[in-house]
């Protein structure tokens, strides 16, 4: 509103009352809606309307792993793969060195024989072998007049 | 200092494995023993021994003629005299994590009498009896830790 247009407003309200009784009744309901939104305003907790803003900066500013696992190295291009290709190198070589070991299958001596193989040329041979009293036996049999005894 | 910590750790690994399968080493504890009937004398160290054959054979004395630790590494073959004229010659194959693969020869002036070949496991003894020894038999007993 320009001045002269307030004058001539303020110069009807003193001459009108029914302008004049309108005015005080749109006053009032200002009044009426105004103070409950500055108490509403007053009791905002900003500190949790910060901690939500932080929140989402935060979420922003995560990278992802490969991202991260490649600022780890933070080095030159030239640099990056004078570390990269030997990390590389020994990794596959740690992991073909390790591979056959944990995937070889264990022996475990109830399901094996002790006794691979035998030769003799001279002698008759026999193989004794139990599992409950740990013992395995291979005995060379001399010739028929020295042979022992078992029991 | 991340960088150096990185490939340190890994080379590290790389050590330890190799080193573990360069260095495979083997304690087997080798007994010559002369079984016979004559007296009943059985040495204290064959306790072990004399329990388990005790059911298979019906000797009445053992009599412990050497006993020997020794240390195998691969393919490296160890020759300890038994006998007169006659020599134990063992060999590690390969090592694995509960068993060690042993080529055992017997030999009597150069020539082998007997090639097999064992598989020892801790706590398990492998008998080699037979050939005659004195008024006895002669018995090889192996037995390996690690």
């Amino acid at each position: 509103m320009t001045d002269p247009e307030r004058v001539l407003v303020e110069g009807h309200l003193l001459e009108c009352p029914t302008c004049r009784d309108a005015l005080r009744s749109m006053e009032s309901l200002r009044n009426l809606i105004k103070s409950p939104v500055e108490a509403a305003v007053e009791k905002e907790e900003l500190p949790w309307v910060w901690q939500k803003i932080e929140r989402e900066i935060r979420s922003e500013e995560k990278l992802s792993w490969w991202k991260g696992i490649w600022d780890w190295f933070d080095v030159t291009p030239l640099l990056r793969k004078r570390v990269l290709i030997p990390a590389v190198a020994v990794t596959v070589l740690l992991i073909l060195l390790t591979a056959p070991l944990l995937f070889k299958k264990t022996s475990s001596y109830p399901g094996q024989s002790v006794v691979e193989y035998v030769e003799s040329q001279t002698y008759n041979v026999m193989i004794y072998e139990t599992e409950n009293a740990k013992m395995t036996v291979i005995w060379l049999f001399e010739g028929p007049d020295q042979e022992r005894s078992t029991s | 200092m991340r960088r150096a910590v990185f490939l340190i750790i890994p080379v590290f690994i790389l050590f330890i494995l190799s080193a573990s399968i360069v260095f495979a080493q083997v304690q087997t504890r080798i007994r010559v023993v002369e079984a016979s009937n004559v007296g009943s004398n059985i040495d204290s160290s064959l306790r072990d021994v004399t329990g388990q054959l005790g059911s298979l054979f019906s000797f009445s004395s053992y009599r412990l003629l050497r006993d020997e630790t020794v240390t195998l590494s691969p393919n490296r073959p160890l020759s300890i005299p038994v006998h007169p004229g006659r020599s134990l010659e063992l060999t590690l194959i390969r090592q694995r994590r509960h068993t060690a693969e042993v080529r055992v020869q017997i030999k009597r002036e150069g020539t082998d009498i007997l090639d097999t070949q064992v598989r020892l496991f801790p706590g398990r003894t492998v008998s080699i009896g037979g050939p005659k020894h004195g008024q006895g038999t002669l018995l090889i007993a192996l037995s390996a830790s690690f």
